[in-house]
């Protein structure tokens, strides 16, 4: 079984570039593109995680079954849009992480 | 059970001449000159599928698992005391912030740095495994790549329901941005 990486991040990539461009031209207000994404990444979160967690459950309990297999595909896929989504993610709160990782006093001397 | 590949049926796989076949199940030259062919089909018949008497789990052809045996054994997980470490520790933050000895900035960010490292880690192990899969490569490497690859998720969805809880009005705020669709005119929190 091989993965899709590019067909699953296109549709997403290009979403976010329209909320983007929506923002910018003042058509929507930054914080319903914000929390659209934020939505967004929390419903990738629970289904990719959810998915990783049934996995490990059934691990655990030595249960193998055909779902496994399933389940890991759409772990995996649902996993890479996350990822994209998270970099997503940053850049909408791209100052935040600035400060994150400059202390407060290199920032005032750059 | 005979030449068990990758990643093993019993948990106790264990390959240290590289060939992607535990070590434990394989028959070295002697044994083969000194076993019958009825000795050697009674093995066959166990790897295909039987019960193997030795470890009590049920036994598949993982010769052909499609995920490049990345689907695990999952036998050696820190899935309990990790949570708890995490969660003990973010109660101990908490109650540092509530008491005025940590600043809620530094509180924050320490979270912060946590789940970026384990949103990094799980992805990063997550990638490395696709490209394994996909390009069909095997190596010893890929036990401790899916090892590292949940517990870096545990920290990753743990700091997740911290983060979350950090930036609760926010996230209270996101539903009624989406769901009720009026400005409600607040400046959101981080923006």
């Amino acid at each position: 079984m091989s993965y899709e990486v590019l067909t699953l991040s296109l549709p997403f990539i290009g979403g976010y570039l329209l909320t983007y461009s929506l923002y910018k031209f003042k058509i929507i207000k930054k914080v319903l593109h914000i929390n659209i994404w934020n939505f967004i990444i929390g419903l990738t979160f629970l289904i990719g995680g959810g998915a990783g967690f049934l996995l490990l459950i059934f691990l655990e309990l030595g249960m193998i079954t055909p779902i496994n297999h399933v389940l890991m595909y759409w772990h995996v896929e649902v996993g890479i849009s996350l990822t994209l989504i998270t970099i997503f993610h940053i850049h909408c709160y791209w100052r935040s992480t600035k400060k994150m990782f400059i202390p407060a006093k290199r920032r005032v001397k750059s | 059970m005979v030449n068990d590949p990758y990643p093993g049926q019993c948990g106790h796989y264990i390959d240290t001449t590289g060939d992607g076949i535990c070590d434990l199940s394989q028959i070295t030259s002697s044994t083969v000159d000194s076993t019958s062919n009825d000795q050697i089909d009674t093995n066959n018949e166990v790897a295909d599928g039987n019960q193997d008497p030795n470890n009590g789990n049920t036994t598949i052809d993982s010769g052909n698992d499609p995920d490049g045996g990345f689907l695990g054994d999952g036998d050696n997980y820190f899935i309990i005391p990790v949570s708890l470490l995490l969660i003990s520790g973010y109660l101990f933050t908490y109650y540092l912030f509530k008491k005025g000895i940590l600043k809620r900035n530094k509180h924050k960010r320490i979270w912060n740095l946590l789940l970026t490292a384990g949103y990094l880690g799980s992805s990063g192990t997550g990638m490395l495994m696709i490209l394994f899969i996909n390009l069909g490569i095997r190596t010893a490497l890929n036990p401790s790549l899916i090892f590292w690859h949940v517990e870096l998720s545990i920290l990753m969805v743990i700091s997740t329901l911290i983060h979350i809880h950090i930036h609760r009005k926010s996230f209270k705020n996101m539903f009624r941005v989406l769901f009720s669709f009026k400005a409600t005119g607040t400046k959101n929190e981080d923006a």
